[in-house]
């Protein structure tokens, strides 16, 4: 192998890499903000809504999660227009994102809902708990710390998996800086080396503070390796 | 709308339907491929991991080193990483290999976690025994530890393989002619993108959602003993 790496250049367009790292960042956090929302409706519909909502929210689910999220953005983005819709690239990614986040998301907060026992509520209503109170000192910590562990660990999915999609609609997020970049100078090798390295810094600061936020708020313990 | 509903019976002649068959079946070996080597050396890296001794620390540190880290790039990246370094070693390798090593690459770091989760699922004692009977290690892996783990390796495993199906799609990034790639190919030829990618979900979703069902059903299966399965026959009749 006679390859001679030149990170200069890397470091000469490290400001853009860095930008990139901030888009990827934004993109990761309104996704998942967006699924939670979703998440939740879904979850409380398959929970206690009708049978006609609930078949609903399952068709959606099983779709989604049984078809690439690159399918999905490609059908927003290459699709769409055709109807008329026309979506920047990057509302494209982020409406894809969410509603893919949003099914997972389903699943996982419908879990999260199954785990509250019926004598708990029984319990709280025994003493004299308002409904308010039993969804802030019954319900709420009992959902959190169920399902708690595996937000935090759907968060580093979208972060990363879920946001590169979007470097191939053309979205300057981290993936897509890089791409942009080495295909002006060629220097491929060093630009995806430096970003893996800003990948793994990224989501581990993110799950670092994830694991802290749960210990904060929630008493959940989350490991981080 | 009109546009759409006048290319269907364009779109939907043998031909199309051929190419989308042929690149359904480049997806399928891709992934199956890449997962079934990637598990076994997953095995490796996992027996390297639990070598005792302060010797092979760094062995350790270097094991558990590979598995957090590609958990957090992305797989797009890690195509890109093989993509370039493979042309620069070997410049003659075909995309189909280089997809292949990437999937590898990727499947290891995940599946490691799984076999280990399941290995330590088996009680603690039962490697005692085996130590106490002069067992070595790889004997133990082999005979004691390995025929118990497999209920609790096997199903994650499954679900990890059919979910790589659908991340498979961005190796169409670097020219391999699977489905996903297909699908580009024929919106450039003009076809309708709601017709084309619509189907393309479609083929997508005719691979996954049985092979899921079959893994949720193997799970069911496996992580239930014979006993409790009698059992429960019983208890429904």
């Amino acid at each position: 192998m006679n390859y001679n790496f030149q990170y200069g250049v890397v470091w000469d367009n490290f400001g853009a890499l860095m930008e990139g790292a901030w888009l990827t960042f934004q993109l990761g956090v309104f996704a998942f903000a967006g699924g939670i929302l979703i998440g939740l409706l879904c979850a409380s519909i398959k929970t206690y809504g009708p049978w006609p909502l609930r078949l609903l929210v399952d068709t959606y689910v099983v779709f989604i999660t049984n078809t690439p999220a690159l399918i999905q953005i490609y059908f927003l983005y290459f699709g769409l227009p055709e109807l008329g819709v026309r979506w920047s690239n990057e509302a494209c990614v982020l409406i894809g994102l969410v509603l893919n986040a949003g099914a997972y998301l389903t699943m996982i907060l419908r879990a999260g809902f199954l785990s509250v026992r019926k004598n708990e509520l029984e319990a709280g209503l025994t003493l004299g708990f308002s409904v308010v109170q039993q969804i802030r000192y019954i319900i709420v910590p009992h959902i959190a710390k169920a399902v708690y562990p595996a937000l935090a660990n759907f968060f580093i999915v979208v972060l990363v998996m879920g946001t590169s999609v979007g470097a191939l609609i053309g979205v300057d997020e981290l993936t897509g800086q890089a791409i942009n970049l080495s295909s002006i100078n060629y220097r491929w090798l060093e630009y995806f080396s430096v970003v893996a390295v800003i990948y793994v810094v990224l989501t581990f600061v993110a799950s670092v503070g994830l694991a802290l936020l749960g210990r904060w708020a929630f008493r959940v313990r989350v490991r981080i390796f | 709308m009109e546009r759409i509903l006048e290319q269907i019976p364009r779109f939907f002649t043998a031909d199309n339907m051929a190419l989308l068959l042929q690149s359904a079946g480049l997806t399928l070996a891709m992934t199956v491929a890449g997962c079934v080597i990637g598990f076994g050396l997953a095995f490796v890296l996992v027996y390297l991991r639990q070598t005792p001794g302060r010797w092979a620390l760094p062995l350790r540190v270097i094991c558990v080193a590979y598995v957090e880290v590609f958990r957090r790039i992305p797989f797009i990246v890690v195509i890109y990483l093989v993509l370039f370094f493979i042309q620069t070693v070997a410049s003659n390798a075909s995309l189909f290999t280089i997809a292949v090593i990437s999937i590898c690459i990727y499947a290891i770091a995940y599946t490691a976690e799984i076999i280990r989760g399941g290995l330590e699922s088996v009680p603690l004692t039962q490697m005692e025994a085996a130590r106490a009977m002069n067992f070595g290690r790889l004997r133990t892996l082999v005979t004691i530890t390995l025929p118990q783990a497999w209920p609790v390796i096997l199903p994650p495993a499954i679900a990890f393989a059919v979910s790589f199906i659908k991340d498979t799609a961005l190796v169409s990034q670097i020219g391999v002619f699977e489905l996903t790639f297909r699908g580009k190919e024929l919106n450039n030829q003009g076809y309708s993108g709601i017709l084309v990618f619509g189907t393309i979900a479609m083929c997508y979703f005719l691979m996954s959602f049985p092979l899921s069902m079959l893994g949720q059903y193997l799970e069911k299966r496996l992580a239930t003993p014979r006993s409790e399965q009698s059992a429960r026959k019983i208890r429904r009749t």
